[in-house]
């Protein structure tokens, strides 16, 4: 069994957010990077294919420098190699545009099985799994908080509304985007990380994926003209002064509900 | 000029609430980009849903009425998107981002290589060309995305807009969809089994976000909150995630929606995900170290601090004032 598993590296979350010069990100110096949280519970359902069925495990990313250290975290956590997508040609590239990298790098690889997280922490966009099932024609499903396998179908229980879930069947090969709390995710050991330094990590380009040209700002369908924090419209009432102060407000204000 | 094509969903056997938002965007931003609305309504005896929604601002209302859409299914429903999307002329497809849009949306969008935005609060059309509101980085920034000229596919979030109420002139027809083999399979649906956290019937609602750090926390200082008020306990994504409440507790677009009329958000910042969850309540109170979260922005009253400090001490007043 061969897995592919896509990893993003995305601002910690408690970073700070300012916005860049630009006006359409935000400023990435001096902050902390982390691998994508969703991601994190993806490439832990691959390592768990792996414990219990003789299996390799990919990581891929797509950012700078700085993505190494991602990748070399997956690696430390047991994965087996690291395909690193590292090319300016690829800044600016929307959802579509990353989906057809990740496929050009799926086609090479050939996995019996994708696991991805259902969406990043920073463009929230839930957009590259399902793309990237079609652009490489094997079926996926969304929001896995539960999954079993057994003789190349996987049952997957996806997360719907109002607490519910619903089960469905599908065949290897195919592509899992894995919601948060699929499972409990492990931490690499120092043994895994000074293993991580010898394991093949791969850099490429655009261009040896034969993908020149046709990703990136120019190709992309769409594109962010600003960021800005929120409109504050009608924000709260802020409730300043003491402890007490403040508890004597909200309990006049919880009286005024009637509720005391 | 192509159309706009509003993607309807059925829930319960009929048109959900969030397909006549996605008309309501639709209707708004028509005769300013020079497109016509067109709507799908797509599943197995549909024929009556596909009629009244005609009247409710479907526009021409292509119905796709086959057995192999009586669940949602990925393949079924990207088949009958697509072939509405080249009947329509779509070059704007609305898709509500609930847990099928999702699923499905960025699938049409790859296939028709066409633009994809997801989870948009707001449509704009300036010049006959689109743009999109929606938030990143879990609801701490906005984004206004454009789109190229060419076919575009977006998600829009549930509740982001007023539904749409008027009545128009409309029409349906048959739309033939050519199905492909299910390659996922649907099996079934599981609801929450019964665990006694019903939060749906609360009228006060005290919920713990991360900011609460610790599951021990939660027994310590939410709860006697909830309790000296009569209410209830929730709690947001990441306390599930972490284990340190189980799933019934979870309040949120992937959780319970509730409508209490008093809501306490303590040390939650306000992820989009929570807020549709929880904004419909009638009164919420949110207590939170980061005056930027946006959980304020939902709040009627806000208060920057600890909740540590704060809670207790609410907690102790609540149960004098109750005597």
């Amino acid at each position: 069994m061969k897995i592919m598993v896509c990893l993003k590296q995305v601002p910690h979350q408690d970073a700070r957010l300012d916005v860049d010069a630009s006006g359409t990100w935000i400023q990435e110096a001096n902050i902390k990077f982390e691998i994508n949280s969703y991601d994190t519970y993806a490439l832990e359902e691959a390592l768990r294919v792996k414990d219990d069925t003789e299996s390799e495990v990919v990581v891929v990313s797509i950012g700078p420098d700085r993505t190494t250290q991602a990748l070399r975290t997956a690696l430390g956590m047991g994965a087996d190699r690291a395909v690193h997508i590292n090319d300016d040609e690829a800044n600016g590239s929307d959802a579509l545009g990353i989906a057809k990298i990740l496929a050009a790098v799926a086609k090479e690889e050939n996995p019996d099985l994708i696991f991805m997280g259902l969406m990043s922490d920073d463009g929230n966009f839930t957009a590259v799994p399902p793309m990237l099932a079609e652009l490489t024609g094997v079926p996926h499903t969304t929001a896995a908080v539960g999954l079993s396998r057994a003789n190349g179908t996987l049952t997957v229980e996806r997360e719907i509304e109002g607490g519910a879930t619903e089960v469905v069947e599908l065949s290897t090969p195919c592509l899992v985007a894995v919601q948060t709390g699929l499972n409990e995710v492990r931490y690499a050991s120092l043994k895994g990380i000074m293993a991580a330094k010898k394991k093949p990590l791969d850099v490429k380009s655009v261009s040896d994926l034969g993908l020149s040209g046709s990703v990136g700002a120019a190709s992309a369908k769409v594109s962010i003209e600003k960021i800005a924090p929120p409109e504050k419209g009608d924000s709260a009432e802020l409730i300043e002064g003491s402890t007490d102060e403040i508890v004597g407000t909200l309990i006049t204000k919880i009286k005024e509900l009637g509720l005391l | 000029m192509g159309s706009i094509l509003v993607v309807t969903e059925i829930q319960n056997g009929e048109i959900r609430e969030a397909s006549y938002e996605l008309a309501s965007i639709a209707q708004g931003i028509a005769s300013g980009s020079g497109r016509e609305v067109k709507s799908l309504v797509a599943g197995s005896g549909v024929g009556s849903l596909a009629e009244a929604f005609a009247s409710k601002g479907g526009g021409t209302v292509l119905v796709a009425d086959d057995d192999a859409l009586a669940n949602y299914n990925v393949d079924g429903f990207n088949a009958a998107i697509r072939a509405a999307v080249d009947e329509a002329d779509a070059d704007l497809v609305l898709i509500s981002n609930t847990p099928s849009g999702w699923d499905v949306a960025p699938r049409v969008a790859a296939g028709l290589d066409a633009g994809f935005v997801g989870d948009c609060f707001r449509v704009e059309v300036e010049d006959g060309s689109f743009s999109f509101h929606r938030r990143i980085f879990n609801g701490k920034l906005d984004a206004k995305i454009n789109a190229a000229p060419g076919k575009i596919v977006a998600t829009i979030q549930p509740g982001a807009v007023a539904p749409f109420e008027g009545s128009t002139e409309g029409s349906t027809q048959p739309l033939s969809v050519d199905f492909p083999d299910a390659r996922v399979q649907f099996k079934e649906i599981k609801t929450s089994e019964s665990t006694g956290v019903d939060l749906s019937k609360a009228d006060i609602i005290v919920s713990g976000g991360r900011g609460v750090g610790a599951p021990e926390k939660f027994p310590e200082t939410i709860q006697p909150l909830a309790d000296a008020l009569g209410g209830a306990m929730g709690a947001s994504r990441p306390v599930v995630d972490a284990g340190w409440l189980p799933h019934p507790y979870q309040v949120g677009s992937s959780g319970q929606v509730v409508q209490p009329k008093l809501y306490i958000a303590a040390g939650i910042s306000g992820a989009i995900q929570h807020l549709v969850g929880m904004k419909a309540s009638n009164f919420i109170i949110a207590i939170n170290k980061d005056p930027d979260a946006p959980i304020f922005e939902v709040a009627d009253v806000g208060v920057v601090a600890d909740l540590f400090d704060i809670v207790p001490a609410l907690t102790n007043a609540v149960s004098e004032a109750k005597g």
